[in-house]
């Protein structure tokens, strides 16, 4: 026991002093802690994260105004007036999106009345509970008092008793829809399952105001789960070619500690041929890696990567090109292979997690949406989920592969400047 | 950074036998206060075999450094082949070998793979990298383990490796920084075969050791070097006869017959003494040169 304990005590001894294993054992959790916290807290917090949400207004009539207002008093939704809503959702600009067509109020309660059209992106199945959440007390506030009216007027004029024209009967009407309403203002501020109240009666009032809905991509449930299995693919792929470039980094250490490093640089090949040779390795090596996980993903999970292969590989280009960069820099910064071993794992953990490697950006408040896309990882994932689950072709991705490349640049020239001070012969 | 601004670059002079290889004047190399080399100032000519000697720090391998093109001088003169190791480091790189302390092979890789990549770096392809491949092997022994992995060779193995990589593209002028550190015997032995066939050929070394019979095996001058500075070079001849005028004095009784009464009379006058029967030893010379005191490296 005591030699144990003696072995113990070097043991703890050479774990103080790592200062490297402390940071990955210490603080790596307590980053990884608060990321999580905030980003989880604000995926239910609706004063944290306002969903987008188009509204396409053929109709702009009084009645269709009066609906667009009560949307954009909703503290759910941050509303935009757009045209193409249809397109524009199936774009992947928003999770959903209202159609009010042209003679919507002319028809309204009539018997060839037209309908509202929601278009849904089912990929983003958390903001379609938002969105429904806020449209169908927008749609009772705007219009409940006129449909129930003219559903009793309908029900009455069944019954041969016409109600236009009776003043009497039209009170009666009035009257019973002030009573509704004070009844269901009482429910809603007593507490007794108001929020389990009011989701089913936002799943059965949608038909009730003729709303119709169509999901531009994909359809349902199994639409939804092909567009988790995308972005879990893409997600992971980013990830690890992240630890998988800043690993072939780690071999320019690896050669100055070997003393291959130098041999080199008494080589005629000049000092960025190195350096080239090296990005040129680091880069086949992640082109590697993500066509093994994405031919996986097609294979397994029926990911689309065939739907528009160019693009896919002008957005990976991109990707690796940015990824080496970066692994390239971390290998140059640091002065040894522990210490880019620690870095790079806080680093890459830290961006995977705020740049949406883990969980959707979009689940997350704005705030963090905006933090995240300080990351590469958030603008690879933006391309990815723009190629796999909208459709995007090049045209569709060329904000993120521009980023991507930028990313590359900056840090290729950063690690470049840092090769020629920290490495180059002759000085 | 070296002013060498106002000191012309020159190409390459022809080869010949009294032509400087080497040719180094009032070198300075500084690290912040320090100073590595101080003032040294050295010739190498073609087809010479000269060896560095001096303790840890004395400036050997920052010497090395600076003639290989790997660090720049702070000032002074340096050229090699008549070039200058700043500004002609790419032309000067392909006409030099240097032989690391350390063993600086890819593990991973075969000693044939390892002899291809190192051919390649300097322009070797086809037939002409596939006979220095094999005649390295030969050179180094290892054509039987020519495809196994070098991670699966012994030390003294690595070491043949190391040297022969250096060889592969037939420099004229081979660095060598301590090749036998750690080696048995008949891998020494065998280190040193190599390297007299490499000065019998007549290839310009320059060899760094700690390993005094291994100089005075191998080089045909000696430069003993300390705190940056040269203290003495020359043959092992000519270092012995200079050992007077740096302290090493030898008194020689004419009448052998009465030495011990030499002896006795200088014993009780309390004159300490050594009494040798041969010339003073290399190690002597370096020791009395050096000092005695314990020299760490950090």
């Amino acid at each position: 026991m005591r030699d144990a304990w003696i072995l113990a005590r070097k043991d703890l001894a050479l774990f103080l002093r790592d200062r490297t294993g402390l940071l990955l054992s210490l603080a790596l959790p307590i980053f990884l802690a608060t990321i999580f916290g905030f980003a989880m807290a604000g995926m239910g917090d609706s004063s944290q994260r306002r969903v987008k949400f188009l509204v396409e207004d053929l109709d702009q009539s009084d009645v269709s105004a009066a609906l667009v207002a009560e949307l954009e008093a909703s503290t759910s939704l941050r509303v935009e007036r757009v045209q193409d809503s249809r397109r524009k959702v199936a774009d992947g600009d928003a999770a959903s999106a209202l159609l009010i067509p042209h003679g919507f109020a002319a028809d309204f309660g009539t018997d060839h009345a037209v309908s509202l059209k929601l278009y849904r992106d089912p990929g983003q199945i958390v903001e379609q509970q938002v969105v429904m959440g806020s449209l169908v007390p927008a749609l009772a506030r705007a219009f409940g008092a006129s449909m129930s009216r003219e559903l009793v007027r309908r029900g009455l004029a069944a019954f041969d008793f016409p109600v236009r024209g009776r003043p009497q009967a039209e009170r009666v009407l009035e009257d019973a829809w002030a009573s509704i309403r004070t009844l269901a203002a009482e429910h809603s501020t007593a507490g007794d399952g108001a929020s389990s109240a009011r989701f089913d009666f936002s799943k059965a009032v949608p038909a009730f105001f003729g709303l119709e809905s169509e999901d531009v991509i994909g359809s349902g449930k199994a639409a939804h789960r092909s567009a988790m299995q995308s972005h879990a693919v893409s997600g992971t792929a980013v990830m690890m070619l992240l630890f998988g470039l800043a690993a072939c980094g780690a071999t320019l250490l690896q050669e100055r500690d070997d003393g291959t490093l130098q041999r080199l640089q008494l080589s005629p090949a000049s000092g960025v041929s190195i350096l080239l040779g090296k990005m040129i390795y680091t880069g086949i090596a992640g082109i590697m890696q993500l066509v093994v996980l994405f031919s996986y993903g097609a294979l397994v999970f029926d990911i689309p990567v065939l739907r528009d292969p160019i693009a896919l590989a002008v957005h990976s280009l991109a990707v690796v090109c940015a990824a080496t960069g970066l692994g390239l820099l971390l290998a140059i910064v640091c002065r040894t292979r522990k210490q880019l071993e620690g870095l790079s794992t806080l680093v890459i953990l830290v961006m995977s997690a705020l740049g949406g490697s883990w969980f959707p950006l979009i689940a997350t408040p704005d705030w963090f949406q905006k933090l995240g896309h300080f990351t590469l990882n958030a603008w690879a994932m933006d391309g990815y989920q723009a190629i796999l689950w909208y459709g995007k072709g090049v045209a569709g991705i060329w904000i993120p592969v521009v980023v991507l490349m930028g990313i590359g640049a900056v840090t290729i020239v950063i690690a470049v400047a840092g090769w020629r001070r920290r490495f180059e012969v002759g000085t | 950074m070296a002013d060498m601004s106002s000191v012309p670059s020159s190409p390459p002079p022809d080869s010949g036998r009294s032509t400087p290889v080497v040719e180094i004047r009032d070198l300075v190399r500084s690290f912040g206060e320090h100073r590595a080399v101080d003032g040294l100032s050295l010739e190498v000519r073609e087809g010479e075999s000269v060896g560095l000697l001096g303790p840890n720090g004395a400036g050997k391998t920052t010497t090395l450094r600076v003639l290989s093109t790997v660090c720049a001088p702070t000032s002074g003169l340096v050229r090699v082949f008549g070039m200058d190791p700043v500004r002609d480091a790419r032309a000067i790189r392909a006409r030099i070998g240097v032989v690391p302390q350390e063993v600086a092979l890819y593990d991973a890789l075969t000693a044939r793979e390892n002899l291809a990549f190192f051919g390649r770096l300097y322009g070797i392809r086809g037939g002409e990298l596939r006979a220095r491949i094999d005649r390295a092997l030969e050179q180094s022994s290892l054509q039987d383990r020519a495809d196994a992995r070098v991670s699966t060779y012994s030390g003294g193995m690595k070491r043949r490796l190391n040297i022969v990589a250096a060889l592969m593209h037939a420099p004229r002028l081979l660095f060598l920084d301590e090749p036998t550190v750690g080696l048995d015997p008949q891998s020494r032995n065998h280190v040193f075969e190599l390297v007299e066939r490499l000065i019998a050929s007549g290839t310009t070394l320059l060899y760094t050791t700690h390993q005094l019979g291994e100089v005075e095996r191998l080089c045909q001058r000696i430069v003993i070097l300390d705190h940056g500075r040269m203290l003495a070079q020359g043959t092992l001849a000519e270092l012995a006869r200079g050992a007077a005028r740096v302290g090493v004095r030898s008194l020689r009784v004419e009448a052998s017959s009465r030495i011990d009464e030499a002896a006795l009379l200088l014993r009780a006058r309390g004159v300490p003494f050594v009494m040798e029967d041969a010339a003073p030893s290399l190690e002597d010379i370096f020791l009395t040169l050096t000092g005695r005191a314990l020299r760490d490296e950090g």
